[in-house]
């Protein structure tokens, strides 16, 4: 028994928490690409993984056209389905899961980093706040230079404009 | 931008996924802005750096933009 446990607790804190992004070939039909994605998970799941949060893989243009090569043909891509899958894995098993995920041929690349737990995409919450902070500060330094006129001048506009 | 972005934004963690932030320390040619001119601490800095690196591998952001 206390061997079982010592074994526990030592899986337990080599478990790290990592993130996988990739990217699927766009010849995949919307049709098939729920599949490919449960696919995915099922296989983390395999290696002990337990999955934190993920996002479904959803079709982006690429910056720059990226060369896969499948059985001897060169295929070029300019657009992909981008998708990531966070979860808590083992050390040890992650590089098995490399390995098997390096001939997987529906991935054109992927990308397996270290992070954590917690929520870290801020877009949604900060970027449009931002931008609207900066839009009062510029009207506010217009505003401000004709504030700098003599009082004397503008009593003496009103002075001549109650006259009339 | 004087003040550090992220911690002004209470940014701990640097994700490579959000591209719109990663894309205001770029410069038109997609290079990363000098620390001097972006005001991000050290640490802030290289922690841009790789984010921006991670989504150039994925091709969400280019290497080079004409």
């Amino acid at each position: 028994m206390p061997k079982a446990e010592i074994k526990e607790e030592i899986e337990v804190a080599d478990a790290r928490v990592y993130e996988l992004g990739y990217l699927l070939v766009p010849t995949i039909t919307d049709e098939n690409i729920g599949a490919v994605y449960t696919n995915l998970k099922d296989l983390i799941q395999d290696f002990g993984g337990a999955i934190i949060i993920d996002e479904m893989p959803k079709m982006t243009p690429l910056n720059y056209s990226m060369l896969k090569v499948v059985s001897n043909i060169r295929n070029k891509f300019n657009n992909a389905y981008f998708g990531w899958i966070k979860f808590e894995m083992d050390t040890e098993k992650v590089l098995e899961l490399k390995k098997k995920l390096d001939l997987d041929p529906n991935l054109i690349r992927f990308l397996i980093i270290k992070t954590v737990r917690e929520n870290t995409i801020a877009t949604k919450r900060f970027v449009g706040r931002d931008t609207y902070r900066k839009r009062p500060a510029y009207t506010k330094r217009e505003g401000a230079v004709p504030v700098e006129i003599n009082k004397e001048e503008i009593d003496k506009e009103i002075d001549a404009l109650a006259a009339v | 931008m004087k003040q550090d972005y992220f911690s002004a934004n209470n940014i701990k963690y640097i994700d490579y996924k959000d591209i719109e932030i990663l894309k205001k320390f770029l410069n038109p040619n997609g290079k990363i802005m000098n620390h001097k001119r972006t005001g991000v601490t050290a640490k802030n800095q290289r922690q841009l750096t790789s984010a921006v690196k991670r989504a150039r591998f994925l091709g969400l952001l280019p290497f080079v933009a004409k």
